[in-house]
């Protein structure tokens, strides 16, 4: 359908007659699988041979979804095993963990050739899902655990990759599910998902898609430990310290002041019932604040033409003004910030010129 | 063209993407959207193999009534772009009263992030193109109050790049097709100024093949349908001249979405 980035005329007419044969036939040979597949569904011929087919045509074309369809429903016959089943019930439940293997492995080459392609990733999610139902905990919970494998190596080759993360979060999901669940207490997994946001960032700060999750993941951890306030206090200063040493080393990496400036709502009392800290008293937040202000203005020392440093400034003013009708530090600063948005940072313009005149109401 | 979207169609009321393939959200949304268009919704009940109450069943049929999220079909996919299929086509349809609105409002809620943005189901990262089909079907509800405008129009402002073009994540790489999902959110919250209007037309305007015409995602790659209808409908929100307008939150002429949604 959509073309990303291709290059102009790296789809062209073939050339020679004989590259046109090849193509022809291709497209013939494309057409008549697309018919067997069809017919044998019409007939209900839900057999092994009907998933070879499926198969064959799904490596070429994974886009076509009704054919994932038509995959699932043969599957679902071949769990159902022979109409009179002399099977005992562990043969069945040998036969049912074998299809899925197959089906899984079946699965692994396509998703590493197409990565971004929904219907994969939905068909695999379906697969697992039906081992859930169909098998005992025990034995379903082995294939769900080793797609946590598998996220991992998706996203070790593209780190941002929106199925990868996606997927990672729903494998973790149905692992802290109580029909996976095979021991008392149910497993909690924000500690270990939260251990690998840490990794991630430490391989590359420039990674927006492991600082969302951190942000995710951070309440239910706190939960999870159950937290007192103090250990709360203290898990904010580490955050604080930890986006302060990476703000240092990419000043200019815009994931890094989103992550700075979602750090930042936990001190604003309109956001209090999200915050890390619930119970920060007026005095602390407005410490708090007063600490980052001189943090981030430190950093304008050599770095004069960084614009996420003015932002962050403003937003502190703002967010301390909000609360404390004080400025941090002179308020006739603000302009001049504003003013440095508007030479370093162009493009918005409007947004800083919206600023300015806005500035009044604060 | 009437008959061609009428050959997708099943008993079930919904559209497949071609004559014999399952019937889906995604198709069925376009169905409704392209007989809405040609003034054609009317076939439905004349010849479709399902009238236009059946159509609507069929996209209703596909809300979690606990979650108020919507599924693609009955395999049960779940993405916040379903839930905005769903009150596109039932508006256009005047069928919103099929689904329960007040929970699908909910669920987007969920979906937010403390980037302002919104995800593809709750947990999930902001992205562009999901923070379209979130507004937008915020938009069609009546309940854009509920957007954080500024934090979020900051964080799709900084989707521009210096060269024109917008992205949909931070760090990605720019490409033609955001300029309608991040350009629509923005006039959908008033904040289209917080971007540089004269350099994304450029962009645009740079991606096009001078010799075969269409638009690509970015310069000097192949052209197709899904980024032409973008790019132009990206140029008409920034009234480039001799373009219909373009309503933000249906992709179609606003003359068109007027005319329907004003019966």
């Amino acid at each position: 359908m959509a073309s990303h980035g291709m290059p102009k005329g790296s789809g062209v007419q073939p050339t020679t007659d004989q590259d046109r044969r090849k193509e022809l036939q291709k497209i013939k040979d494309y057409k008549a699988l697309v018919d067997s597949v069809n017919s044998q569904i019409q007939e209900h011929q839900y057999t092994a041979e009907t998933l070879e087919l499926t198969s064959k045509l799904l490596r070429l074309n994974p886009e076509y979804y009704t054919i994932w369809n038509h995959r699932r429903h043969t599957m679902q016959h071949l769990f159902k095993g022979p109409g009179s089943s002399e099977r005992s019930k562990e043969q069945d439940h040998d036969a049912i963990v074998n299809l899925i293997s197959d089906d899984l492995a079946f699965l692994l080459p396509l998703l590493r050739k197409f990565p971004k392609c929904y219907w994969i990733w939905n068909y695999r999610l379906w697969l697992l899902k039906v081992s859930t139902r169909l098998l005992p905990a025990a034995e379903a919970r082995k294939f769900w655990q080793q797609e946590l494998v598998l996220a991992g190596k998706m996203l070790s080759l593209d780190s941002r990759n929106f199925h990868g993360w996606g997927y990672r979060r729903t494998v973790v999901q149905a692992l802290e599910s109580t029909e996976l669940s095979t021991q008392e207490p149910i497993s909690r997994m924000a500690e270990q998902e939260f251990e690998y946001t840490t990794q991630m960032i430490n391989s590359n700060l420039s990674n927006f898609s492991a600082w969302h999750t951190r942000s995710k993941l951070i309440p239910r951890l706190l939960d999870e430990r159950g937290a007192d306030n103090e250990a709360r206090r203290r898990f904010l200063d580490e955050e604080l310290e930890l986006i302060q040493r990476a703000l240092w080393a990419g000043s200019e990496d815009q994931s890094l002041w989103f992550y700075h400036q979602y750090l930042m709502s936990n001190f604003d009392p309109k956001c209090a019932r999200n915050s890390m800290v619930p119970d920060l008293t007026t005095d602390e937040r407005s410490k708090y604040i007063a600490q980052e202000f001189d943090r981030v203005h430190e950093m304008l020392d050599g770095a004069e033409d960084c614009k996420w440093i003015y932002q962050s400034l403003i937003h502190l003013s703002k967010l301390h003004k909000s609360f404390t009708a004080e400025w941090p530090a002179k308020a006739d600063l603000v302009r001049q910030w504003i003013d440095e948005l508007l030479r370093l940072d162009p493009l918005r313009a409007g947004r800083w010129n919206d600023l300015n005149s806005d500035l009044e109401n604060w | 063209m009437i008959d061609f979207v009428l050959s997708c169609q099943h008993e079930s009321g919904g559209f497949g993407a071609a004559p014999g393939h399952d019937a889906h959200m995604l198709y069925t949304v376009s169905a409704v959207q392209i007989l809405a268009t040609i003034d054609a919704v009317a076939e439905l009940d004349l010849r479709g193999k399902a009238g236009q109450e059946q159509v609507g069943k069929y996209i209703a049929g596909l809300q979690n009534r606990e979650t108020g999220s919507f599924a693609g079909d009955e395999w049960g996919e779940t993405d916040t772009r379903f839930l905005f299929g769903a009150f596109n086509a039932l508006s256009l349809l005047h069928l919103l009263s099929l689904i329960d609105v007040p929970k699908a409002v909910a669920h987007v809620q969920a979906c937010a992030n403390f980037d302002g943005g919104y995800g593809v189901s709750p947990g999930a990262e902001s992205h562009a193109g999901q923070i379209y089909t979130c507004v937008g079907a915020l938009a069609i509800a009546g309940r854009l109050d509920l957007v954080d405008r500024d934090r979020l129009g900051g964080w799709l402002s900084e989707r521009q790049l210096p060269n024109g073009g917008l992205n949909g994540r931070p760090e990605k790489l720019e490409d033609v097709c955001y300029s309608w999902w991040v350009m629509s959110s923005l006039v959908m919250i008033d904040r289209l100024r917080w971007i540089d209007g004269d350099k994304l037309v450029q962009f645009i305007l740079r991606c096009q093949d001078p010799e075969r015409g269409g638009i690509a995602d970015r310069p000097g790659d192949m052209v197709d349908v899904f980024h032409t209808v973008f790019g132009i409908a990206g140029l008409s929100l920034l009234s480039f001249p001799g373009l219909e307008a373009v309503d933000p939150i249906y992709c179609m002429p606003k003359a068109i979405t007027s005319r329907i949604l004003s019966k």
